[in-house]
């Protein structure tokens, strides 16, 4: 996984570290890979810095946190060697957000209908009737019953349900070469959950679509994904595909997690939190790393 | 604690053989639907509750499950006596508490707790959490200082020193434990734990659960476990309600349930539930 000039992947993420202004890491020489229609879920407990990540590719981190080292690469451009506007250019063409919460990532005072068309028309540069009716048939796609009526409607006239499906509609319809999608299920309903993870796929293979997938459910994970990272204090602990991950776990972590999962179907499975003698091996750990980074860079 | 006692739940005892605590028949209930009010006159009713009758047995834990609206939030504030019933019997301990006055209400309240599903928005942020759990204590008459406060964190598993922490100072879990502290002070009959471990991550929830079961185990208490999730009621109830459209499709001790489930809802939220195992074709 180097950064080679014929760039097969979406995504490369190498070596990235994140850090508050204090200098205190919460991403820790993090990399990743994501070829043309792959899944890869990022999986830990809160505060792994799984969302940071997605949100360093876009390009939307909290202005106290910095990147300080590491390269990001989408479809082989560095984008942190651009300009902040070409960046952001970059970004907007090529990748979109499902965020977790859709009812705070929709203006409530607006109609569904401008809410999914305006960046067509302004960033992808689509004419209007374009940009509308790509909407109507992703809103038709996205199982939308009535996707006119839809279109005029305003957010909370639309169930938790729905509201997901329009920001799907609006992530894919600009046919992106990578979506991010943070938690997108977390504030749903089990049967609802379903219907969107199904959609997700069904959208993402159709369109062979790269998707960055966060969340904390190792059920989900076992789900969605083809590749698994899964992040502890924000460190990589076990990186592999997701056959292995649920088949072979190779890192305590790892099985920590899968055992922290109630299942239904397999009570003989033993079911208990994540240790605190193997969270504290691993903090003392991330403490040893961050003392000789630091004595590395100075 | 121990990891064995979620994970082998012994089988429930038959329905019956346990006495019950709440014994509910023909529960109805309805709000105003203030969306199609006319100008005049009153709004139509919708009707939440269509006749639920059930028991919650004492000293077991029922799990009430269900998607959203489906009502089992509506059905356990009943329980609690947050919200009255248009019609039918609510029996606690024999007594038909559903049409029950304020006044008449006020002995009862102690033993009838709740915890909430969002930590956040049921502990006041302005107060300590040893003030959290010591205030209702001191209500009730049953003392209200800081070390009963401290003896309430220590059933909980939060050290001490958490009794000067500020609720924003705490984790999603930690936050959780208090919620769980604050009921149990006061060492109620019955408890409603609404959805409080959704809002967490894997291994909190984890905690938390081990840690209620274990509570319910030691104190005696019969809780309702109001869900979503039918494998975290797998583990931690002894018998399950489902509920579709404010009726109930089915009821049972949870190893039958689980075993053989009649409704189509039932297998419908089962087959949601994305198990922490390979299965390829689960999406198609």
């Amino acid at each position: 996984m180097t950064g080679s000039q014929t760039h097969p992947n979406t995504l490369d993420v190498m070596q990235l570290n994140i850090a508050l202004p204090n200098g205190h890491r919460l991403l820790r020489d993090v990399s990743l890979s994501l070829r043309p229609g792959e899944v890869r879920v990022l999986v830990g407990e809160s505060g792994a810095g799984k969302s940071m990540i997605g949100k360093a590719v876009l390009g939307i981190l909290p202005q106290n946190l910095k990147v300080t080292e590491g390269e990001i690469l989408l479809e082989g451009q560095h984008l942190n060697a651009m300009t902040p506007w070409t960046r952001r250019k970059t970004v907007a063409q090529s990748a979109a957000l499902i965020p977790q919460d859709p009812l705070t990532a929709l203006n409530p005072a607006r109609r569904i209908g401008p809410q999914i068309t305006d960046p067509l028309v302004r960033i992808h540069g689509w004419s209007r009737t374009k940009a509308r009716e790509t909407a109507l048939a992703l809103l038709d796609r996205v199982h939308i019953r009535d996707p006119k009526r839809v279109m005029e409607s305003y957010p909370h006239e639309l169930s938790g349900g729905m509201r997901q499906r329009v920001l799907i509609a609006a992530a894919f319809a600009p046919s992106p070469r990578l979506i991010v999608a943070d938690e997108p299920t977390t504030a749903l309903d089990v049967t609802v959950q379903k219907q969107i993870l199904r959609l997700i796929r069904e959208l993402q293979q159709e369109t062979a679509t790269a998707v960055l997938f966060v969340t904390h459910d190792m059920g989900v994970v076992a789900k969605v994904s083809q590749q698994v990272t899964v992040l502890f204090a924000g460190k990589v602990m076990e990186d592999a595909p997701t056959e292995r991950i649920f088949t072979d776990p190779r890192h305590p972590y790892t099985r920590a997690l899968i055992a922290a999962t109630p299942s239904y179907a397999d009570l003989d499975r033993p079911f208990s939190p994540v240790p605190q003698a193997l969270i504290a091996e691993l903090q003392d750990d991330i403490v040893r790393d961050d003392a000789r980074h630091q004595g590395g860079a100075r | 604690m121990t990891l064995q006692t979620l994970t082998q739940t012994p089988e429930a005892p038959e329905a019956g053989a346990a006495r019950s605590l709440f014994t509910v028949r023909d529960l109805r209930l309805s709000f105003p639907d203030l969306a199609r009010k006319p100008l005049l006159g009153p709004a139509p009713r919708t009707e939440v509750l269509k006749g639920l009758s059930f028991d919650i047995p004492a000293g077991q834990i029922t799990g009430i499950v269900g998607e959203s609206g489906s009502g089992k939030s509506t059905a356990g504030r009943v329980l609690v006596r947050l919200l009255g019933p248009d019609s039918g019997s609510v029996l606690y301990d024999g007594q038909d508490i559903g049409h029950l006055d304020e006044a008449a209400l006020r002995p009862l309240r102690r033993d009838l707790q709740m915890i909430f599903q969002d930590p956040m928005s049921s502990l006041n942020p302005r107060h300590k959490v040893w003030r959290i759990i010591a205030q209702p204590l001191k209500r009730y008459g049953l003392g209200g200082t800081k070390a009963d406060a401290i003896a309430a964190l220590g059933k909980v598993g939060l050290p001490p020193a958490f009794a000067e922490r500020y609720p924003h100072e705490l984790s999603g879990g930690q936050r959780q434990r208090v919620g769980i502290a604050r009921a149990i002070a006061l060492k109620p009959r019955f408890i409603l734990a609404d959805e409080i471990v959704s809002g967490l991550d894997v291994s909190s929830q984890a905690q938390v659960l081990l840690l209620l079961k274990q509570l319910a185990r030691e104190m005696g208490l019969t809780i309702a476990f109001i869900s979503h999730d039918l494998s975290v009621i797998r583990h931690l109830c002894d018998r399950v309600i489902v509920l579709n459209r404010g009726e109930i499709v089915e009821q049972g001790p949870v190893a039958q349930v689980f075993r053989a489930p009649v409704s189509e809802v039932t297998r419908t939220l089962l087959a949601a539930i994305p198990l922490p195992e390979l299965d390829a074709g689960w999406l198609d």
